[in-house]
C-alpha cells in the first residue's frame, strides 16, 4: 500500500510572502517596513518565514515579546535585520536583549531603569524605542508622563548605555477620527521629545492597513502584519485589490464517506438532518484544529471543485461535508480557506463568516496541523 | 508564544477524578481520552497521570498522537480511531498502537500490518467516522475471517447525546451489530459506547468500557451537574501576570476597537495573553478573571497577544498573577465560565488552547 494520504496540513506559500512583501516595499518607498512576526508569524513559522523576508528586503521585524526575539537571534535568522520588542514583562532577559541587540519598546521609567541598568552590567548599549500612549491605552507613557520620561532617557543617552532609536505608538483603527486624534498626540510627542533633545532614528506608529491608506501618518516606518500574509483587514478590501495573494491555505483528506437516507441526524445533538438522502464526507479537522464551531451553517468548503457546507456540529477533531450526490472519495482534498483559486473562501471571507478577524483565524491553526512549506528561495 | 502564560496542572487532580469514575462506572472498564493534546492539558504528562491511576486504556484520535505517546514511553494500550485514507498501519503495529477500523480497507491493511488487535468502530446514529449498517456484514465478516490472527479486541461507537430518545435508538442499533459478530463466533470483549456525557444517565451505555475526555480532567459535560457534585476537580489553571496598570480617565477608550469607554476614572491592567494562545476574541467584553479574590471583567477586544481587565481603584500592581480559569471551588473562574462569555463549550475553551504554552504540572 502506497504511503497515507496526510490527514490535514496547512500550506505556506513562501512565494507570495516574498511578492506580498516586496510590492508593499515597492509601493511604501523610502518608508521602511517592519515585518510583525509575533505569534511565530501568525503561526505560518517565524523560524521559515524571516529569512524569506530578508531576502525579500525586509531589515526590521516585530515580535511584540522579548523571548522570541532571542530565540530568533540565537538561531542566527535574520542576523542583519532589527529585531523590535515591545510587550516587556518584569521577568525578561534584559541582559539578552543587550547583548544580542534587540530593540526594546520601553513606557515607564522603570523600564528605561530596568533596560539601562541591563546595558550597564553587561558593558553594552541598550536600542530604545520610547513608547507613547496615544490613545490605544495598551503600552505606552500616558502624554501627562512624557516630558519626565524624555527627560531620562535623554539622560541616558547621554551616559551612553541607551540609544535612541524609536518613539512609537499604536493606534486603535476604531475611526478616522480618532486615528487622527492619536496622529497628532504622536506628532506632539515628537516635538516635545525632539525639544528635549531626544533626537530619534525612526518614528513610527501606523500599522497595516493605516500605513497603506493614509501616507501622512507613515513617519519614518510603518508596521505590516496581515498585509505580508495577504490578509488585508480594511473592510471591504480584499488581497486581490491590493495585490497581495493570501499566504496559507488550510487544507485536509476526506477520511470517511457514506451514504446516508433522508432523515439523518449528524453529529452532536443532531442540529442538522439530511433533508433528502446524501453523502457525507467527514473531513479529520475540528475546532482542537482552529477550525471555529461558528463555522456550521457559515462557510462552505471545496471538494473536488464545488462548494459544499459543513453540517451538524463541528466536533473537536472533525466535522461532515454534504456533498448531496456528488461523488467523492476517501483521501480527495477539502481546502477550507485559500488564495481563492478553487473557489474556496479567503482567510477574511472565513473569518467574516465566523465572526471573528483574519489574525484570530490564522493564529488558532493547531499544532497537529503540520505546516507544509512551498516555493522556498531556490 | 507567550512565555508569561502558564497552564498549570494538577496531576493529582486527573489521578483522582479517574479513580472516582471508575467507582461511578465500575465494573466496567476505564479509558481516559487524551487527543487534542490531552484536552490542551498537555499529552504526555496527562496520560502519564491517568495510567498511574490506573485506567486500562487511553484513546487519541489519530495515529500520529498515538505516536507521540509511545515515543515518550507511554506503554499502556493506546487506541485510535480516525485514519488518513490509505493508512499503511505500519507504525501502528509496530509501536503496539491498537487501531479502531470502520472500513474493509482499514482493517485489511491493518492486518497486514500485523497489529495486534482492532476495534471495530461503527456509526450507530452520529453519522461521523463508523461503518453504516449497510457496511456491516462485509466487514464483520472480513473481521471474522481474520480473528485468529487479529482478535477483534472492541466494538465501540459514540453517541449524539441528541435525546434519551435518539440515543436509546442507538444502543438498539449497537446490540444488533454486537448481535451480528456473535452470529459471526466474534465476540468483542470491550464494547465501548459511552463517553463522559452519556456515562451517567444511560447506565446500558457503559458496556464494558467508559471513555472519559471531559470529566476526567475535571470538567463537566453535562448541562445540569457541576463536577463539584460528582467530586471532580478541574485539573486546569491557567494564568499571566499583570505586565502594566495604568490610571484611564472617563470616556477614553480602550485598546481596539474602542469597546470600552470607563464611565468613571479607573484604572486598567494588561495580562499578556490573547488570541494566539487560544483565548477565544468572541470573549471580549464578556469574560471575567480574577486575582486573590477579586473578579475583574476582560474590557475592550482581546488582541493577538493581550487582554485588558477593569480593576477600578483597586491596588492592582505590575507582576500580579491573574487567573483566567481554574478550580471555582477555589473562588477562580471556570473553563465553563470562558465557554458561556465566548458562546461555546467547555471543551473548545481547554483543547484550544496553544501547545506552545507553558505548562507546568504539579505532581
Amino acid at each position: 500500500m502506497s504511503a497515507p494520504v496526510p490527514l490535514r496540513r496547512a500550506t505556506v506559500d513562501l512565494a507570495a510572502y516574498r511578492a506580498n512583501l516586496e510590492s508593499l516595499i515597492a509601493r511604501l518607498d523610502p518608508v521602511e517596513i517592519l515585518a510583525i512576526v509575533k505569534a511565530d508569524a501568525y503561526s505560518h513559522g517565524a523560524d521559515v518565514l524571516v529569512p524569506e523576508a530578508v531576502a525579500a528586503g525586509i531589515r526590521w521585524f516585530g515580535t511584540v515579546e522579548l523571548a522570541p526575539a532571542l530565540r530568533l537571534r540565537r538561531l542566527g535568522l535574520g542576523d542583519e535585520a532589527s529585531f523590535f520588542a515591545w510587550q516587556l514583562s518584569p521577568s525578561d532577559d534584559l541582559d539578552a536583549a543587550v547583548d544580542l541587540r534587540v530593540d526594546l519598546g520601553v513606557s515607564t521609567l522603570e523600564q528605561l531603569d530596568a533596560v539601562a541598568e541591563a546595558a550597564r552590567s553587561r558593558g553594552g548599549v541598550a536600542l530604545v524605542h520610547l513608547t507613547i500612549d496615544t490613545g490605544l491605552h495598551r503600552e505606552g507613557c500616558l502624554p501627562s508622563d512624557w516630558p519626565a520620561f524624555v527627560a531620562r532617557a535623554v539622560a541616558l543617552r547621554d551616559e551612553g548605555v541607551v540609544r535612541l532609536r524609536g518613539i512609537f505608538s499604536h493606534v486603535s483603527e476604531t475611526s478616522e477620527a480618532d486615528d487622527q486624534a492619536a496622529a497628532r498626540v504622536f506628532e506632539k510627542a515628537v516635538a516635545d521629545a525632539e525639544a528635549l533633545g531626544a533626537i530619534v532614528e525612526k518614528r513610527h506608529m501606523s500599522s497595516s492597513s493605516a500605513a497603506l491608506e493614509h501616507p501622512e501618518r507613515r513617519f519614518d516606518m510603518v508596521r505590516m502584519g496581515s498585509n505580508g500574509l495577504g490578509i488585508p483587514v480594511t473592510e471591504g478590501v480584499t488581497a486581490a485589490d491590493r495585490g497581495l495573494r493570501p499566504v496559507l491555505t488550510l487544507s485536509a483528506s476526506v477520511a470517511k464517506v457514506k451514504r446516508v437516507p433522508a432523515g439523518t441526524g449528524v453529529s452532536y445533538d443532531y442540529t442538522f438532518r439530511a433533508p433528502a438522502e446524501t453523502t457525507l464526507a467527514l473531513v479529520p479537522l475540528g475546532y482542537a484544529d482552529g477550525v471555529s464551531r461558528r463555522a456550521q451553517g457559515t462557510v462552505h468548503v471545496v471538494v473536488n471543485g464545488a462548494r459544499r457546507p459543513i453540517v451538524g456540529r463541528v466536533a473537536m477533531d472533525q466535522f461532515l461535508v454534504d456533498m448531496g450526490d456528488d461523488p467523492v472519495a476517501v483521501g480527495d482534498e477539502v481546502v477550507l480557506f485559500g488564495p481563492g483559486d478553487q473557489g474556496e473562501l479567503t482567510i477574511g471571507e472565513w473569518a467574516d463568516a465566523t465572526g471573528t478577524i483574519p489574525e484570530e483565524v490564522a493564529c488558532r491553526v493547531g499544532a497537529r496541523v503540520p505546516r507544509v512549506y512551498r516555493g522556498a528561495r531556490s | 508564544m507567550t512565555h508569561d502564560v502558564t497552564v498549570t496542572v494538577d496531576t493529582a487532580a486527573l489521578r483522582h477524578n479517574v479513580e472516582v469514575l471508575r467507582r461511578i462506572v465500575a465494573p466496567s472498564a476505564v479509558m481516559a481520552v487524551v487527543k487534542a493534546n490531552a484536552y490542551g492539558h498537555g499529552a504526555v504528562e496527562s496520560a502519564r497521570a491517568f495510567v498511574e491511576a490506573g485506567v486500562d486504556w487511553l484513546g487519541v484520535a489519530d495515529l500520529d498522537e498515538a505516536i507521540t505517546l509511545r515515543r515518550a514511553g507511554v506503554e499502556a494500550p493506546v487506541l485510535a480511531w480516525l485514519h488518513a485514507a490509505g493508512e499503511n498501519f505500519v507504525e501502528a503495529a509496530a509501536l503496539d498502537i491498537t487501531p479502531a477500523v470502520s472500513s474493509v480497507d482499514q482493517l485489511e491493511a491493518a492486518v497486514r500490518a500485523g497489529v495486534r488487535a482492532v476495534h471495530l468502530a461503527i456509526d450507530t446514529g452520529l453519522s461521523r467516522n463508523g461503518a453504516v449498517e449497510a457496511e456491516w456484514p462485509e466487514l464483520f465478516g472480513r473481521a471474522a475471517a481474520h480473528a485468529a490472527t487479529v482478535p477483534v479486541e472492541g466494538l465501540m461507537t459514540h453517541v449524539a447525546n441528541a435525546s434519551a430518545e435518539e440515543d436509546g435508538l442507538q444502543m438498539a442499533r449497537f446490540a444488533r451489530a454486537s448481535a451480528l459478530l456473535d452470529e459471526l463466533g466474534v465476540r468483542p470483549p470491550l464494547r465501548h459506547v459511552a463517553a463522559s456525557a452519556a456515562s451517567l444517565d444511560y447506565v446500558g451505555a457503559r458496556a464494558s468500557m467508559v471513555r472519559f475526555g471531559l470529566a476526567a480532567y475535571g470538567l463537566s459535560p453535562w448541562p445540569d451537574r457541576s463536577v463539584a457534585d460528582l467530586g471532580l476537580r478541574p485539573a486546569m489553571t491557567v494564568t499571566a501576570p499583570v505586565t502594566t496598570v495604568k490610571r484611564i480617565p472617563a470616556g477614553e477608550g480602550v485598546s481596539y476597537g474602542y469597546l470600552f469607554r470607563p464611565e468613571r476614572d479607573t484604572s486598567i491592567a494588561i495580562v499578556p495573553v490573547g488570541y494566539a494562545d487560544g483565548i477565544d476574541r468572541a470573549a471580549s467584553e464578556r469574560a471575567s478573571v480574577t486575582i486573590g479574590q477579586r473578579t475583574y471583567r476582560v474590557r475592550g477586544r482581546i488582541a493577538m497577544n493581550a487582554l485588558v481587565i477593569d480593576v477600578g481603584d483597586d491596588p492592582v500592581e505590575i507582576g500580579d498573577e491573574v487567573v483566567l480559569f481554574g478550580d471555582p471551588a477555589l473562588g477562580r473562574r471556570s473553563a465553563a465560565d470562558w465557554a458561556e462569555a465566548q458562546g461555546g463549550i467547555t471543551y473548545e475553551v481547554v483543547a484550544c488552547l496553544a501547545a506552545g504554552l507553558d505548562r507546568r504540572y504539579l505532581p
